[in-house]
């Protein structure tokens, strides 16, 4: 059993009349239980070249379904206007824009279940991580 | 109006190196280094229902922008989850402590965020959940 944390802090001095100051941590365990998850991808970039097609990051065939798999995902853009789509299956989640990151629970709960990315121009770079349970 | 949002993943035996990521994004208005301007607060609700849940009701003005959802399954019991959809379809299970924080583009008026309480019953009691939205479209007033 390993021990991995998640930690988010959510934080804003102007955005309200009072301070933003949130901070919590998850210990990433596996389905319905306590156990830490053991497996992970690894830390790993993935630069779309050119065409800027959708890409499928990972496939829901390949892994386990109904699990407590965590994904992070960061776009390594710095020019503001550059995004990363995010889907799964055929339905969109969010646009990544240059420098945001996400961290999505996936369930991978049928073969469709894939997470795709497509980028809005040539040759960006999407650093990604997968805790598989 | 800077709002910022910083993850750290750490862990020392997941792997035969540690890991220890830690980055902060400054929540901006789509495709600009605007910051983002509006915000739902933080909410909380008490699921006890199987059923999906209509957590925040996409909007076609907020279509395409830069919208950021916080999310946590507020729960101590790891066997309780929520659910996640994005228009029926499922996104991921959040178990009791998860939380989850992505973009949504509302990429149509279907693209409702939905939680649903999946493996409650009666006696487990309900499942707080607290929730907050970052966005730049100020249509959008109200959630389900």
């Amino acid at each position: 059993m390993a021990t991995t944390t998640a930690t988010i802090t959510l934080a804003s001095t102007d955005l309200l009349s009072d301070e933003l100051s949130l901070t919590t941590s998850a210990t990433l365990t596996g389905a319905g239980n306590a156990t830490g998850i053991t497996g992970t991808a690894g830390l790993a970039r993935k630069t779309v070249a050119g065409g800027h097609a959708q890409y499928t990051l990972f496939d829901g065939n390949d892994y386990d379904a109904d699990k407590a798999h965590k994904l992070y995902l960061k776009n390594l853009s710095t020019t503001a206007t550059e995004y990363f789509l995010i889907t799964v299956n055929a339905e969109d989640v969010g646009r990544l824009y240059a420098g945001d990151w996400a961290l999505i629970p996936w369930s991978a709960h049928d073969a469709d279940n894939d997470i795709k990315i497509d980028p809005s121009a040539n040759d960006m770079t999407l650093e990604y991580m997968l805790f598989v349970d | 109006m800077a709002t910022t949002a910083t993850i750290t993943l750490t862990s020392a035996d997941i792997a035969g190196d540690p890991v220890n990521v830690s980055k902060t994004a400054t929540c901006t208005k789509a495709g600009a280094t605007t910051d983002l301007d509006q915000t739902t607060g933080l909410n909380r609700v008490h699921l006890r229902n199987a059923t999906n849940k209509v957590l925040l009701a996409a909007n076609a003005e907020g279509n395409d922008l830069a919208a950021k959802v916080y999310i946590i399954n507020k729960s101590t019991d790891p066997s309780l989850y929520l659910t996640i959809t994005i228009n029926a379809q499922t996104v991921g299970k959040l178990y009791g402590g998860d939380w989850m924080f992505f973009p949504w583009s509302q990429t149509d008026t279907s693209a409702n965020i939905e939680v649903a309480a999946t493996n409650w019953t009666s006696s487990t009691g309900d499942i707080p959940v607290e929730y907050a939205l970052f966005h730049e479209d100020t249509d959008f007033l109200t959630n389900a």
